[in-house]
């Protein structure tokens, strides 16, 4: 397995209560059986989109996510829904955004994958990847001359550090000592193609020392590490020490996209599924006590039912009126531009 | 009223925006300890301190990309691309990040930043060229474009307090052009063109570096008694349509000049807006674009000259529109 020789978080981190790691795992949870539901429905016709789904993925955005402040802000990749699920986007509002109706927070203009929601914190990320490094750099860079203490945490895949946008946005991130963590979730596959066509190196986090920059690898099957390696870059930022770099090797259990076809070997996907990070937190809660099958099932009896009236409720929304696809081009209506 | 060149009164507004609104910052490629290679932001990092005027390496996707994201958290920026062919590296950020980044949001993140673009006329293909189309073409962004000192002054102040992305496209050849420029800080509304010479036989349309030829075409056909009227739109997102047709339909005959290549350039677009109106129904003769015919500006002195619209250009294209 390539996970072999990554930092495993050693214990539960004293500043998660019980509540926290539930909290946690259900949004692993909940983060799942979305993938799971949105890929029924988009194989069964049903969906206007395709999708990006993060099953296998859930322990990177919520160990990224879990102990930022709302006053942080962050830019996820395509991939990293589970960003979404900790900052406080309800199933429906996810829903409502597939559906592209008039429950969606872009109304309609942007996928469900590329919706900020500014109000929690989320930044839209550009389809063009890696475009959101320099970005978050810029916000980090905005916030600490506001005068706040928030910190930008920018998800890429491994695919991102192949565009120029990750070098000028680590560099400048490094220079200008930006408030920024920078997570790269490397699933071992840019699209289609293995990551070695377009990584001539094993780690990502290697390529943090060119930039006078602290890189860590951590398995991105284990929320826990996830969740260490981001809070210790996250007191850095806010320190004002600068920024980081935190590489999860972690893996998809589905396609990179519903509508392609699996390129990877079954048996390579059959025994990165024995690397669950469900499986894996569930695990260590149980020996710890503070989760039993019977809360899982619980718990998730009730994701399946918000997931059930999420998927009904958007599924009956009606579009947007028309008009809103000429509104907020800019601040001005598009009439006054005169041309 | 006293006197400034452009690159003084660029730099005054600049100055006067750091001095009136802390989220305004200034960054580019040699713009702090230099001062710009043009002088422009010469002082300012003296002035208002390493925070808030800062060098950058070479990474213009980086610093557009930069701009976005400050500017998304409330800040306005204005970032540089020392040359205008360098606008190509960074149109990702531009063209995709900033200029979308309301409409994706449905307004609830915005990006009030200005890129300033500086075209080098001459040089070689690659610094002299003139892109205000390729992003004029963008929904999203708005396009400025001044001549004069006293506009530089006036639209670059309304650009960084513009709630939206704004390219602002400047000329080395008008850097040193001087006018009369009020002291305190005002603005020039985006998207109000100026009538610098008033004419009755025909209109030129014109912007940028042009408006000066245009003006000197202008001056020596008033001696062969051919009345000019040169408009100088200053601003090509917003447009003004009003000023435009009205000069039209007043002198019945169009030239529309500028340095970018013709096929696809702006012109073309004044033209389509023109035949799309009523004015064009006032029109005496076809119109006539003078531009750059459609090759990349050479770097030698014995050619550009050739590839450039000069005042002789212009004056073909009026006797043209007049026949």
């Amino acid at each position: 397995m390539r996970c072999n020789g990554v930092n495993m978080a050693n214990a539960t981190p004293e500043d998660l209560t019980p509540d926290d790691l539930r909290e946690m795992y259900r949004l692993m949870l909940l983060g799942r059986r979305f993938s799971e539901r949105a890929m029924e429905l988009a194989e069964a016709g049903r969906l206007p989109t395709g999708l990006h789904p993060s099953a296998g993925q859930e322990a990177v955005g919520v160990g990224a996510c879990y102990g930022l402040r709302d006053t942080d802000w962050i830019m996820p990749s395509l991939r990293t829904t589970e960003a979404y699920w900790t900052r406080g986007v309800t199933l429906l509002q996810m829903m409502n955004a597939i559906m592209a109706n008039s429950g969606s927070i872009s109304m309609g203009k942007e996928s469900f994958h590329h919706c900020g929601y500014p109000e929690l914190g989320i930044i839209s990320g550009p389809a063009i990847v890696a475009a959101q490094i320099p970005m978050t750099v810029g916000a980090a860079l905005g916030m600490r001359m506001k005068g706040t203490d928030g910190v930008g945490v920018c998800f890429f895949g491994d695919g991102a550090t192949a565009r120029g946008d990750f070098h000028e946005g680590l560099n400048l991130a490094a220079l200008l000592k930006a408030p920024v963590v920078f997570i790269c979730e490397n699933n071992l596959y840019f699209q289609t193609v293995p990551t070695e066509i377009g990584l001539p190196i094993e780690n990502v986090a290697d390529r943090a020392a060119s930039y006078g920059l602290p890189g860590t690898i951590v398995d991105g099957q284990d929320v826990i590490a996830v969740y260490e390696a981001t809070r210790e870059g996250v007191r850095r930022a806010r320190q004002g020490e600068g920024p980081s770099l935190v590489e999860c090797k972690t893996y998809r259990f589905f396609r990179h996209h519903s509508t392609l076809r699996e390129t990877r070997s079954l048996d390579e996907v059959a025994r990165w599924k024995q690397r669950d990070p469900l499986t894996i937190m569930a695990g260590s809660l149980k020996d710890q006590g503070i989760l039993d099958d019977a809360t899982i099932a619980k718990t998730d009896r009730r994701i399946g039912e918000e997931l059930d009236a999420a998927v009904e409720e958007s599924m009956a929304t009606p579009g947007p009126d028309a008009r809103e696809a000429f509104t907020h081009v800019y601040a001005e209506p598009i009439e006054a531009m005169n041309i | 009223m006293r006197t400034l060149q452009v690159r003084e009164a660029l730099r005054e507004a600049l100055r006067q925006e750091l001095e009136a609104d802390p989220s305004v910052f200034v960054f580019g490629e040699d713009v702090a300890g230099y001062g710009g290679l043009d002088a422009v932001t010469a002082g300012l990092q003296k002035e208002f301190g390493p925070e808030r005027v800062f060098d950058t390496p070479i990474a213009e996707s980086g610093m557009a990309g930069l701009a976005v994201g400050a500017a998304m958290m409330g800040m306005r920026p204005v970032v540089e691309m020392q040359f205008t062919g360098l606008i190509t590296v960074a149109l990702d950020q531009i063209a995709n990040s900033a200029a979308k980044a309301r409409y994706v949001h449905q307004g609830g993140l915005t990006v009030p930043m200005v890129v300033r673009t500086i075209n080098f006329g001459k040089g070689n293909a690659y610094v002299a060229q003139a892109l205000e189309a390729w992003v004029a073409h963008v929904p999203g962004l708005k396009v400025v474009a001044p001549s004069t000192p006293a506009d530089s002054k006036g639209l670059m102040i309304a650009s960084i307090r513009d709630p939206d992305p704004v390219v602002f496209v400047e000329h080395v050849s008008l850097y040193g052009r001087e006018g009369p420029v009020p002291e305190e800080p005002y603005t020039v509304p985006l998207g109000k063109a100026s009538v610098t010479r008033q004419g009755s036989d025909v209109t030129v349309v014109t912007y940028l570096s042009n408006v000066p030829i245009a003006e000197e075409a202008a001056d020596e056909l008033a001696a062969e008694s051919i009345s000019v009227e040169v408009v100088d739109l200053r601003t090509l997102v917003p447009f003004d349509r009003e000023t435009v047709l009205s000069s039209v339909s007043k002198t019945g005959r169009l030239v529309v000049a500028h340095e970018a290549v013709r096929r696809a350039g702006f012109g073309a677009e004044i033209v389509a807006v023109v035949t799309e109106s009523e004015a064009f129904r006032d029109l005496k003769a076809p119109v006539v674009r003078v531009a750059n015919e459609g090759v990349p500006v050479p770097h030698s002195h014995h050619l550009y000259p050739h590839v450039l619209p000069d005042k002789d250009d212009v004056i073909a294209g009026i006797r043209r529109a007049l026949d």
